[in-house]
């Protein structure tokens, strides 16, 4: 048969367009397609267990011969970190305990109230391209297309194909991955001044108050705690017209007492902005930052954690990384901020798939 | 039973579902230089190798096809990169009399880089970005080179699998006597 013949570029024809059929049928949402894929995972699926069984000594052989002195040094260098954060962790929990009672008596969602579904990692991406991981939990637990993925570090991924007992995770580092987060800067030094004179007419509590509980304060005036702090009475001052809202914790008696003030606009403040990976060698980014006077510049350091909110795919607080390097643009396009992962997404384990889809998908 | 296990379509089913677990399974985790090797690709190349354009275009877009349903890329784009290497690695076969393993290993290793640049450059045609970066030229390398040695396995199973006869692969391409 001649090399051009009409047969053989009849057939290669018909098979580039039924591949460029199947694309866009693919990009358009096709339910059809969705239901290929889940008849071939159907059947495909037996076969992979089978041949994961099978493979399994052979690969870890490799890790053992490929990963053995890098993970003696990493478990050398985690024994050290392990001991330097155990007291930590413990004065920490007392923290979030303290946060999530304030979340709770103020309504506002947080991660406690998600319920999850924890999974192993039991595959990786066998393409080049995507930045995919395959969990062994699926629709049977509940999981959904969608819902986020974290570790004990952080977040991970979020859920893209989901079968009756197993699932599909893009992780963060992947080109197609995108969420809003906020950057937290952290302050700098913390400060608490003291100063000896208080002018403010104030509400006076009671001088054994403590200050770790919620404070009430008249309707318009800042909400602000000072957690760790109980000498003393609380007195919350009105806002002063430039809107600097002041605690100032001092005994109630004596107007020539020293005074501890606390000045809100040391608390950590946040920007919100959207998260993209950029592949697994390359730092995923923040972009798109809202400009915000009082946020100031983003510090390297500032932590990042999701925003939520009704349309995000995740809850609002979960930690995602720290700024590591901030890229200036000109125009209106605003910084782009580089982001070290919190989670190591090159040894995942065990994840936890939380049970959260936004108010907009119908909860 | 036999005449259908001696059918290529099946055959071609029969290796490429075991074919499809262990590039899941087993070559996703053993990442030489952190790149995955590409078998799925490598057999389509070698399917033409081995059968010529046409076998090599139907085997392509077949593997190709099965690759992209565990993918989470667009379904097609596999099958159409795979389709056109394996339509290649046919008509590089069909041009030359002689056919010796190593000229089988340059093909499947040139093709596997050719189809390294062009997936991603397609993907980016269609609308998903952010797989062209300067990594895709360490894929393309190590892809190129484990292909190229692979396909002294992996010619004579596709040969088996579309079921092509001793005799007609022994036989110069019938063009050499138009």
């Amino acid at each position: 048969m001649p090399i051009y013949s009409v047969s053989r570029r009849r057939a290669v024809s018909l098979l580039a367009l039924t591949s460029i059929l199947l694309i866009t049928l693919d990009q358009q949402g096709n339910g059809l397609v969705g239901r290929a894929r889940d008849g071939f995972g159907f059947v495909f699926h037996p076969v992979e267990e089978a041949t994961r069984v099978v493979t399994r000594p052979i690969q870890n052989a490799w890790r053992g011969v490929t990963n053995y002195g890098e993970l003696e040094s990493e478990n050398e260098r985690l024994r050290d970190r392990l001991d330097q954060q155990e007291g930590a962790f413990i004065a920490a929990l007392a923290i979030v305990r303290d946060a999530q009672e304030l979340l709770a008596l103020n309504g506002i969602d947080n991660l406690a109230d998600v319920s999850s579904v924890t999974a192993q990692v039991i595959g990786a991406s066998p393409s080049n391209f995507s930045q995919t991981v395959e969990i062994n939990q699926g629709s049977d637990r509940g999981l959904r297309v969608g819902m986020a993925v974290v570790n004990a570090a952080g977040l991970v991924g979020k859920v893209t194909q989901v079968f009756a007992n197993r699932s599909v995770v893009m992780l963060t580092s992947d080109v197609q991955y995108a969420i809003p987060v906020q950057i937290v800067n952290q302050i700098e030094n913390p400060e608490t001044t003291t100063t000896s004179t208080t002018t403010t007419t104030s509400t006076t509590l009671s001088p054994t108050t403590n200050a770790s509980a919620p404070a009430e304060s008249a309707p318009g005036s800042p909400s602000t705690t000072t957690p760790g702090v109980d000498q003393g009475g609380l007195e919350v001052g009105p806002p002063t017209p430039t809107s600097v809202a002041v605690s100032t914790i001092a005994p109630a008696t004596s107007a020539e007492a020293p005074t501890t003030t606390i000045d809100i606009n040391n608390l950590p403040s946040v920007e919100t902005g959207i998260f993209r990976g950029r592949g697994p060698d390359k730092a995923p980014v923040v972009e798109f930052i809202d400009q915000n006077a009082r946020f100031g510049e983003v510090r390297v350091g500032a932590l990042v954690v999701t925003s939520g909110g009704s349309s995000s795919l995740a809850p609002r607080g979960i930690v995602v990384g720290r700024v590591i390097k901030i890229v200036e643009r000109t125009g209106t396009s605003g910084a782009v901020l580089e982001v070290r992962l919190t989670a190591r997404l090159s040894t995942l384990n065990f994840v936890r798939v939380l049970l959260y889809q936004p108010v907009v998908s119908g909860r | 039973m036999i005449d259908l296990v001696n059918r290529p379509l099946v055959r071609l089913l029969m290796v490429g579902l075991p074919a499809l677990a262990l590039q899941t399974t087993l070559l996703s985790e053993l990442t030489p230089f952190g790149i995955v090797i590409q078998m799925m690709l490598c057999m389509s190349i070698g399917a033409g190798v081995a059968a010529g354009p046409e076998g090599g275009a139907l085997a392509g877009f077949v593997l190709g096809l099965m690759f992209d349903f565990v993918l989470t890329s667009p379904l097609g784009l596999s099958a159409l990169v795979y389709g056109l290497c394996g339509f290649a690695g046919g008509f590089a076969f069909s041009t030359s009399l002689a056919n010796p393993r190593w000229l089988n290993a340059v093909t499947c290793a040139g093709l596997s880089a050719t189809a390294m640049f062009v997936q991603p450059v397609a993907a980016n045609w269609i609308g998903v970005e952010g797989w062209i970066s300067a990594r895709l030229v360490k894929v393309m390398i190590v892809v190129a080179i484990f292909n190229g040695i692979a396909s002294y396995v992996v010619v004579p199973t596709m040969r088996w699998c579309l079921a092509v006869r001793r005799l007609q692969r022994l036989a110069p391409p019938s063009e050499v006597f138009l």
